[in-house]
């Protein structure tokens, strides 16, 4: 088993060198030619797309970002897909193995995960390892209040004390370690959340490692359960990506290039770090929320443990990092594959499949699966970015 | 009043002295040259300055106010920027973005505020950049990029610059075009402290000079007196010569 | 009393020495590269079940120095193969390291199972009780401490010795520097991964013949291996193997005396404590701005 593996290795070692040039080939000779046949058939689409686009450019370009024809059409395509989804995901359903209603829901969370980290560590740079810490807090909470305060209690309060929470959590991390440079941070936060999983698996008071079953889900109609995830998760995508476009996202993206740069500017990188991870937990402690209402039970596996951690950095490197929109596409891909397409294997098989694809775009496809889509459409008409 | 007021400065690196009790006095509308052989302390002056170093021995005052523990954002707030010697423009932003950044509040509530477009091709135009605002940055001519620095730090706003080096790697002809828009800014009321090597580019454009040598001060007086002083040459012909 | 004393000593004194092991190879891959090896954990990891595989057929004498041999080339292969195409992207080179060390995860588990293997380095224990120390300890936990130094000390051989150790220290001070001299630093960080695994597939062996291998073993070992590393400062192995021993003391100091449920957050105190007032840890390079 081993000696396989090490064979493989040394193998591919050699190999990597003649499979840079074999992509260069396959290229050339097989994506080129088919690239120039898709700009053939989409370009007169784009073109008749290109008022609407620039109507809405007008409008909102400047709030979010302006858009091509083709980009245009698809955002638009996908929010009106997202809202008519208890509709067609029924009917499609059992074409991709079934539950599509629960998995969107439950990608609807996950994306709500992967846009919040994406606002803090896509755009400036300070990757944390730890934000499931942040949802975690708000899910303990809700747990928490429920058992020890009052069960009855209504999910506005839950929700608010338990968003609260999340940012409160938020900011004792960052605090103290967003002065230091991004490989402690970034340990710091993985440590963050090795100690809370730790924390809550071992004291009986924070549930242990069976957690607490007492939370109630929202529904059990899967159609409604599928747009309480899925409307605040549209609403979110809206307020960051309004946020990123703004100058806050421009400063924190010079502060991932180049930070001296943005004190020179006499801006305080500091502050914006800090400010971009409190930003952050606010979305997160939602999201740990809907999870509860989801779940229906806080427990350290499905809350705190790392892995969901690193899934969420998984689903924003995928879709794209520092974009909001490609972290959204990123959680309903990765949801889709898990849960639809590789349903048949058992766990760890899936998740061996699903983080080799996760390697395969880490070095093949770094800036995003989702971002390489965007950017593809918007030359179809032939201009530059 | 001076503007910039740098009193017994000292930095120590551990055991090695970079500056040794430095003193300066700017005043208003000045320019002033600020020369040494390769590793006087001319950078590292800047770096105290600036707050980029924190400072082992000393004060600097800028219009009175005490700014030797200020962070680099607090000095470049209160009117004193740098040019620096490294051009480290944002590749990914165009030019006009660059630009932008630097006109951007210290403010988290402020999500559209910053300059105006027309603002922004003032401060280009301040420099002669002006016609290249859509352009990247690695796009651009090396004097280019050395403008593009200067339009950022102009775009702060600021009463005082220090610039580091802004006529290195440029040829004799754009070293006069850029000395001539630095005469400019100062007929704006700007004050000015310039490092070079450069001799022949900085005599021209500065009233006074002050010389740096391992970390000391060595000698000050007009750019004809400094030119003649011996000792000077004698500290440039042991590091690299006028 | 002074018996739980004399075990928290003891204990300590043998366990920290492991931390030192597991910290020295992380923060070696970090001094030389700038790299945060994640992945440093599945490779503890690979060693307990390498050397659990092995013992089953051939001596443990034998498979120890088997094991440690593979993990070396499993830990220069994870290098070759991955990451020295991401390197320079520090982002990247975390999420891929990260990436690799949760798969393995899945991997073990899919192979092995979620319950802890047990294998045998030596068995025996000797009982303390008569020495006045509140402990029957085990012979295992001896050889891990004594194999633990040895390593440190052929480490610290190799690098102060050796003109091959040395152009690794170099390059760990300073990339540029060790360039101009004719340090090939390719050739410098794949051998800084194999001594990373070496050491990291000792743990692995020790930490396994102790408590046992399961696919979770590594977290909390590194865990503590990030925050020595801070502590003594990235890129020190002096500063490493010190902070391992504090550490390592107080986690002990905490089971023995407040309870195994809070071990690490002594240590996370430490840790933030340092942050605030010594980012830069005891031996290394600055990393804080204002």
């Amino acid at each position: 088993m081993i000696s396989t593996i090490l064979l493989l290795g040394t193998v591919l070692a050699t190999v990597t060198g003649r499979l840079g040039d074999a992509a260069g080939t396959v290229r050339q000779q097989l994506l080129l030619p088919i690239g120039q046949a898709l700009d053939r058939l989409l370009a007169p689409i784009d073109r008749g797309l290109e008022p609407a686009a620039n109507a809405y450019n007008r409008s909102l370009g400047r709030y979010f970002g302006t858009m091509s024809g083709l980009q245009f059409a698809l955002i638009v395509g996908s929010v009106v897909a997202l809202l008519t989804a208890g509709v067609w995901a029924p009917m499609v359903g059992p074409l991709v193995g079934g539950g599509l209603l629960r998995t969107l829901a439950l990608a609807s969370i996950w994306a709500i995960f992967a846009m919040s980290w994406d606002i803090q560590s896509g755009y400036t740079g300070y990757i944390s390892f730890g934000h499931s810490v942040l949802s975690g807090a708000a899910g303990y909470t809700t747990a928490l209040l429920i058992v020890h305060v009052d069960p009855g209690l209504s999910i506005w309060v839950t929700a608010s004390v338990s968003v609260l929470a999340a940012l409160v959590v938020g900011l004792l991390v960052a605090l103290p370690t967003l002065r230091l440079e991004g490989p402690y941070f970034s340990l710091i936060t993985f440590v963050a959340v090795l100690l809370f999983y730790r924390l809550t698996t071992a004291f009986s008071s924070l549930g242990g490692i069976p957690g607490f079953g007492q939370p109630d889900v929202f529904t059990w109609d899967p159609v409604m359960r599928y747009y309480y995830m899925a409307i605040p998760m549209l609403l979110i995508a809206l307020g960051l990506t309004f946020m990123a476009r703004s100058n806050l996202g421009m400063i924190l993206v010079a502060i991932r290039e180049n930070e001296s740069a943005v004190s020179a500017a006499g801006i305080n990188p500091t502050k914006f770090k800090i400010w971009s991870f409190a930003l952050s937990s606010i979305p997160m402690g939602i999201g740990g929320v809907l999870l509860v209402g989801f779940t229906g039970n806080v427990d350290p596996d499905t809350f705190v443990i790392v892995d969901n951690s690193i899934e969420m950095i998984a689903m924003a490197v995928i879709g794209g990092m520092s974009s909001i929109l490609g972290p959204l596409g990123g959680a309903f891909l990765f949801e889709f594959l898990n849960h639809q397409l590789f349903h048949g294997y058992s766990t760890p098989v899936r998740y061996l499949f699903l983080w080799g694809l996760v390697l395969l775009v880490l070095v093949f496809a770094r800036d995003g699966l989702f971002r390489m889509i965007w950017h593809r459409l918007g030359a179809v008409g032939g201009e530059s970015e | 009043m001076s503007v910039l007021e740098v009193d017994g400065l000292t930095k120590r690196f551990g055991g090695l002295v970079a500056v040794d009790d430095f003193s300066l006095d700017i005043e208003e509308g000045e320019i002033v040259g600020l020369i040494g052989p390769n590793g006087s302390g001319k950078s590292t002056v800047f770096n105290c300055i600036m707050g980029s170093y924190d400072v082992t021995e000393g004060s600097i005052r800028f219009n009175g106010d005490d700014i030797t523990a200020d962070s680099t954002h607090e000095i470049v707030t209160k009117g004193l920027s740098r040019v620096s010697q490294e051009s480290n423009p944002i590749d990914l932003y165009s030019v006009g973005g660059n630009i932008k950044l630097f006109t951007l509040p210290n403010s988290i509530r402020s999500l559209h505020g910053g300059a105006s477009d027309e603002e922004i091709y003032e401060y280009a135009a301040r420099i002669d950049i002006e016609d290249k605002l859509e352009e990247m940055p690695d796009e651009l001519p090396h004097a280019d990029v050395r403008r593009l620095e200067i339009a950022k730090a102009l775009a702060t706003e600021p009463d005082m610059l220090l610039l580091d080096e802004p006529f290195a790697g440029m040829n004799q002809a754009e070293i006069s075009e850029l000395s001539a828009q630095i005469e400019r800014f100062r007929e704006n009321g700007m004050t000015m402290v310039v490092v070079d090597h450069n001799m022949g580019g900085l005599m021209e454009l500065v009233d006074r000079v002050v010389v740096l040598n391992n970390g000391d001060f060595l000698a000050s007086g007009s750019p004809e007196e400094i030119a003649e002083n011996e000792h000077v040459q004698e500290a440039y012909l042991a590091g690299e010569g006028l | 009393m002074l018996g739980d004393i004399g075990t928290l000593v003891l204990q300590g004194t043998m366990i920290s020495a492991v931390y030192a092991l597991i910290a020295i190879g992380f923060t070696m891959i970090f001094g030389v590269g700038g790299t945060l090896n994640l992945a440093h954990g599945a490779l503890i990891m690979g060693g307990a079940y390498v050397f659990a595989l092995l013992s089953r057929s051939v001596h443990a004498a034998v498979a120890f120095p088997v094991t440690i041999a593979v993990i070396a080339l499993l830990s220069w292969g994870l290098y070759q193969v991955l990451v020295r195409w991401v390197e320079e992207n520090v982002v990247i080179t975390f999420l891929a390291t990260v990436v690799v060390a949760i798969a393995s995860t899945e991997f073990v588990l899919y192979q092995f199972g979620g319950s802890p293997i047990g294998m045998t380095l030596i068995s025996g224990a000797v009982n303390l009780e008569p020495y006045g120390i509140n402990a029957r300890t085990r012979y295992v936990q001896f050889v891990g401490f004594v194999v633990s130094w040895l390593a440190i000390g052929l480490l610290w051989y190799y690098i102060t010795h050796t003109d091959d150790g040395r152009s690794v220290l170099a390059a760990s001070m300073s990339e540029r520097g060790a360039q101009l001299t004719g340090v090939d630093l390719h050739a410098v960080r794949s051998k800084t991964w194999l001594i990373a695994g070496a050491l990291a597939g000792t743990a692995g062996v020790i930490l396994g013949s102790t408590g046992g291998a399961t696919p979770l073993m590594w977290l909390n070992p590194l865990a503590l291996a990030f925050i020595i590393v801070v502590i003594g400062g990235i890129g020190s192995i002096k500063g490493s193997v010190i902070a391992a021993y504090v550490i390592g003391f107080l986690e002990q100091f905490t089971v023995t005396f407040v309870g195994h449920g809070f071990r690490g957050i002594l240590s996370l105190v430490v840790l933030v404590v340092f942050l605030l007032y010594m980012p830069q840890g005891l031996y290394g390079r600055e990393f804080a701005h204002d």
